[in-house]
């Protein structure tokens, strides 16, 4: 026999779990996405060639709530998400390519290799920086300058062991005029720009829609957006560290 | 010549769970935005006190710490839900691999029993690794006050993180 498809009541817990389980923790992964963006850092790191924060969807929610991920994606009450969420992990998946292509490109080119021991040298002979010595393995840093290049970091924790290198040296390895020609990796540099704005504006458009639809939801069924706690916040709370709420990119 | 400065002799810091864990959630806060983990700092609660740790941390050569340390971070690590533990363990390696944490191993026996029972193999394993490196003068940074009191008594360098200005 036909299963008949039925629109949840109001108040459903269905509901609620789509908007608690699913929306919800998206929405502040998706945010932290822009913000990381808007600022160029990508999060990529040379130890792992992959990103930090920003992830394929998938990999954002808790295996333990896959499955409301699943009813959520194929419920009709929720029209346009799968392609969405393909969109943004294909996005994802091409900025990853790209990142890692220029990576290559850049520790393969012997000039950039020759440049950052060159600066390493100067930088350690200076007398200045005596007491912040580089203390890295010998072929170390022409890794962490491409991961910097990457996430156009602009500085480091000052107790980083490159800190001092980097606030001294990155203006002779940023190259916005000539976009690393000399390194022969413009076309590389260009591919990933264009695809970080890609993927900014496919995550843009991504938490309009997840934002307008749990309003919707929200509406509809007549629930809140969060979960309302049902007794004041007890001081053993203070331990649980489960809940990550990123601020508004 | 310049005076000699504090900055000038400090060859090694020795770093407990409190302070790696405050770096840890400010970056996780302040950098990455991770808002939820915000009412769990307790010294590093904005700028001014991060960055005088930051100045002090960095004032040091080279940075250690135990493996009882990173075992008690991991405790601390697995009280969150899956997805954030990973996102922690990323910042502890950034974290490790940004400052080239060194990370030493004190083993249990050689560690004095009634210590232990009194005050925990973390706290024991940070007296002993300062007691190990005594020659090169360590500071054992921590939020712990019993830590900072052993280590006054016995004679070790030690700061508590609210101390530093």
């Amino acid at each position: 026999m036909a299963v008949q498809k039925a629109t949840p009541p109001r108040h459903s817990r269905r509901v609620e779990a789509w908007v608690y389980s699913v929306l919800n923790p998206l929405l502040d992964s998706i945010r932290r996405e822009l913000l990381l963006l808007g600022r160029g850092d990508l999060t990529w790191r040379a130890y792992s060639k992959g990103f930090e924060y920003i992830k394929p969807i998938k990999e954002y929610f808790d295996p333990s709530q896959l499955p409301n991920l699943e009813d959520f994606l194929a419920d009709p009450l929720n029209p346009g998400f799968a392609s969405e969420f393909a969109a943004h992990d294909r996005a994802v998946d091409e900025t990853s390519s790209r990142a890692r292509q220029f990576y290559d490109g850049l520790i393969n080119t012997v000039l950039f290799r020759r440049q950052v021991e060159e600066a390493a040298r100067k930088y350690q002979a200076d007398p200045r920086n005596a007491l912040k010595p580089l203390n890295l393995g010998k072929d170390d840093l022409p890794h962490y300058v491409a991961e910097y290049l990457i996430n156009k970091t602009e500085e480091l924790p000052g107790y980083y062991v490159t800190h001092g290198f980097w606030k001294e040296k990155k203006d002779q390895f940023l190259h916005p005029a000539d976009e690393f020609e000399a390194y022969k990796q413009r076309n590389s540099f260009r591919a990933l720009q264009r695809q970080v704005t890609k993927l900014r504006s496919t995550s843009e458009n991504l938490v309009e829609h997840l934002e307008r639809h749990r309003r919707d939801l929200c509406t509809k069924f007549d629930i809140p957006a969060a979960p309302i706690p049902s007794n004041p916040p007890r001081e053993r709370d203070r331990d649980d560290v489960s809940s990550y709420i990123p601020r508004r990119a | 010549m310049s005076p000699r400065t504090y900055r000038d002799e400090r060859e090694l810091l020795i770093l407990d769970t409190g302070p790696i864990r405050e770096l840890i959630l400010y970056h996780a806060v302040f950098s990455f935005g991770f808002e939820g983990l915000r009412r769990e700092l307790r010294c590093l609660t904005h700028a001014d006190p991060y960055d005088r740790c930051v100045d002090f941390v960095a004032s040091f050569r080279r940075r250690t710490t135990s493996a009882s340390v990173v075992s008690e971070l991991n405790c601390w690590i697995r009280k969150t839900e899956r997805q954030g533990q990973e996102r922690l363990w990323n910042r502890i390696y950034d974290q490790f691999r940004g400052m080239e944490m060194n990370e030493e191993v004190i083993r249990l026996l050689h560690m004095d029993i009634q210590m232990v029972a009194r005050f925990g193999p973390v706290d024991v394993s940070i007296i002993k690794l300062a007691e190990r490196h005594r020659q090169e003068r360590p500071v054992v940074l921590t939020i712990d006050q019993a830590l900072c009191g052993i280590c006054k008594d016995a004679g070790l360098g030690v700061r508590h993180l609210h101390e530093i200005e």
